[in-house]
């Protein structure tokens, strides 16, 4: 089996924000929580980049580790799922992971947090399949239906790429190659090359 | 040679004229695809930010360290301590004759406050680091609950406690040969032991419910309202947790005592009265 995998090209991200835009909508996410967030260094200046994160899906995945209830998990295609029911909303999963991934609803009684809310890839969670109760928990469970996850999917400048690691990559090689630097680059030919 | 060293100074005064403008940032940064490292190493600052420093310790320390340490903690001293009641024995005293006042009713109450609230706080404790035992779920949310009022009730009575004892538990010279002989409770003969109205234990136990209780109030808080940032909450999760584990072990060892250890210690809270014969061999330099 492949390994899912996201894949942001920060060549081609231009900050629009509608894969933050489509997740929270397409997955009915709590107010205050983002399972993606765009990311901008150099805003107005030359050599802007910006690039769209989420769970990265980590192998040995650092939120498993410490998870007190054990009720994060890996799939065999390599997506991290966590299981709402038995979450107890400690965050230490928050605090171990590097990408600030795991998020929490707030307005719980006596100010506590939800239960964690993340990135699933929207590959749903350990409920029955397009059950009522899996897409209440965790939203759309689009690797069932065979699609990509609705961030990949509507973005734009299709710089976000979801998917088998291999097939990703693929993409991403042949984009690097035509798009270039160098002799390489687009246009080289037109300026310099004499017929 | 005048035909090399012309345009060699030329090209020299060119080139750090170069440099000097590159350094002092004259040139903007080059667009398009070529400074990728250096554009990731901007990211990743604002990404993952420095979780090498307390993200990899707290995430290492919780992954192999904290519940390995506090079951040992339950467990070990537990054994220790039935090893000793069975080599040493507890220590009896007649608690006929002289009765001496030791501790008011204020006092007694407070006490079995701080007692109740921390007997919550262990066991909330204990359930949500082992909380996959019970399946988390409303159990794990509900010891969350459970730990935060009992951590309040316990904020405000160890307060109290702390003004009411503070002037008794200031370490004294004594102390030190209390420590060094354990006080007396690895030897089965009854000779009277350095201490004043609280030995070194006690203070010990004392300054680590109040000052450590203060500790783990403020990490406490961070964990629960996740104010403060990531490395904050980092660093509070890893005090938390080891503070936790020394209190745990002082509050077995302060529970032994005071039920087994030394016969009729648990009724002289209740009651407040402590018998003048045990006073003369534990607690000698206590003026009453």
């Amino acid at each position: 089996m492949g390994r899912m995998k996201f894949l942001c090209d920060i060549e081609r991200c231009i900050d629009c924000s509608g894969c933050v835009v489509a997740c929270k909508e397409g997955n009915h996410i709590p107010v205050g929580v983002n399972r993606r967030r765009v990311i901008t260094i150099g805003q107005g200046k030359p050599g802007e980049k910006s690039i769209s994160v989420s769970c990265m899906h980590c192998a040995d995945a650092p939120c498993i580790a410490v998870c007190p209830v054990d009720c994060i998990y890996q799939r065999d295609d390599g997506i991290v799922l966590h299981d709402k029911e038995a979450c107890i909303g400690c965050g230490y999963c928050f605090m171990a992971c590097p990408f600030g991934a795991p998020q929490f609803p707030s307005g719980q009684v006596f100010g506590a947090r939800g239960a964690m809310d993340k990135c699933t890839f929207c590959a749903g969670g350990p409920e029955e399949t397009f059950s009522a109760k899996e897409v209440r928990l965790y939203g759309q469970n689009r690797i069932a239906e065979g699609k990509v996850p609705l961030c990949a999917g509507m973005c734009a400048t299709k710089s976000l790429l979801a998917g088998d690691a291999d097939e990703v990559a693929d993409v991403y090689r042949e984009r690097v190659f035509k798009r270039g630097s160098g002799a390489n680059a687009w246009g080289w030919n037109k300026a310099y090359k004499k017929e | 040679m005048k035909k090399i060293i012309l345009p060699g100074c030329i090209l020299f005064l060119a080139m750090s004229g170069l440099a000097l403008a590159r350094v002092s940032g004259l040139f903007p940064t080059a667009i398009g695809p070529e400074p990728l490292t250096a554009t990731y190493q901007q990211i990743n600052a604002v990404f993952t930010g420095d979780w090498q420093q307390y993200g990899q310790l707290f995430t290492n320390l919780q992954q192999f360290l904290f519940p390995r340490l506090f079951l040992l903690v339950i467990t070990i001293v537990p054994v220790i301590f039935f090893l000793h009641y069975i080599a040493i024995g507890p220590m009896v005293f007649d608690h006929g004759g002289k009765q001496v006042y030791c501790y008011n009713l204020f006092v007694r109450v407070v006490h079995w406050c701080a007692a109740l609230s921390f007997s919550l706080l262990v066991l909330t404790g204990l359930l949500i680091l082992f909380a996959s035992l019970f399946a988390g779920g409303a159990i794990g949310i509900m010891a969350r609950s459970v730990h935060l009022f009992s951590a309040l009730t316990f904020t405000g009575s160890a307060f109290l406690l702390l003004l009411v004892w503070i002037k008794d538990m200031l370490p004294a010279l004594y102390d030190i040969k209390w420590m060094i002989i354990m006080g007396g409770y690895l030897t089965k003969e009854k000779k009277p032991v350095p201490a004043g109205k609280f030995n070194a234990g006690q203070k010990m136990w004392f300054w680590l419910a109040t000052l450590g209780g203060a500790v783990m109030a403020v990490t406490g808080y961070f964990l629960y309202s996740f104010s403060g940032n990531i490395d904050t909450l980092r660093l509070s999760a890893i005090i938390h947790s080891f503070l936790g584990a020394a209190m745990l072990a002082m509050f077995l060892i302060h529970v032994y005592m005071s039920m087994a250890a030394i016969k009729g210690a648990l009724g002289s809270m209740i009651s407040g009265y402590k018998a003048e014969s045990e006073l003369k061999i534990l607690h000698p330099e206590f003026k009453y």
